[in-house]
């Protein structure tokens, strides 16, 4: 069994599975935890997304 | 140390003893089998939640040729991430099983998987701590 992810689709499952296991880790009720967990999955986007954005420059 | 609170102590200590022994067991079972610990106490959501996010972590890690650590890794990182592994409980012996050609950090996505396996571990770790405190009535 091999995956072969780019680094996009892997950054994307990992905050995806660790947004809904600290969701349902730390609410209760259902709508809070769908509120945690796309919030959750938000930031990890935006904070990836915007620190791959900021070591553009160097990568060259 | 008045005779009321001695007496309410000795009512209290022999249930609380066989509460914390319980949680300690839920606790391990909970490490062991990822979500366990939760189905144990009926918390049906959380037990499933668990045992596919590690699962999953656990898989695609493997999958991407993560780095599986093993006992005789031989500096302290190498034993943090022996520890983080070994934090999937019996998902370690998955990982095993489906990393059959062993572990390629060579390229990128290996080193992706051996984060998937770290995190899969640790995140298996803090849910066998959270079934623990749930069976202690500490939270839920």
């Amino acid at each position: 069994m091999k995956f072969h992810l780019s680094h996009l689709q892997a950054m994307l499952l990992f905050a995806l599975m660790i947004s809904i296991a600290f969701g349902f880790l730390s609410r209760r009720r259902p709508l809070d935890r769908v509120k945690y967990i796309v919030w959750s999955l938000f930031l990890f986007l935006l904070f990836g997304i915007g620190i791959g954005w900021a070591m553009y420059p160097f990568s060259r | 140390m008045t005779d009321d609170a001695q007496i309410q102590t000795a009512a209290i200590t022999p249930p609380d003893r066989a509460r914390e022994a319980r949680a300690i067991a839920i606790g391990v079972a909970g490490w062991v089998v990822p979500g366990l610990g939760h189905a144990l106490q009926k918390m049906w959501g959380r037990a499933i939640t668990f045992f596919v996010v590690v699962g999953v972590l656990v898989i695609v890690g493997a999958g991407m040729r993560g780095n599986l650590f093993r006992s005789e890794g031989g500096d302290a990182f190498a034993a943090l991430g022996y520890f983080a592994d070994l934090g999937t409980g019996s998902f370690y012996w998955l990982a095993k099983y489906i990393e059959v050609g062993g572990s390629d950090v060579s390229h990128a996505y290996g080193d992706y998987g051996t984060r998937f396996l770290a995190a899969a571990g640790v995140l298996n770790l803090l849910a066998a701590l959270h079934a623990y405190e749930a069976a202690r009535g500490r939270k839920a």
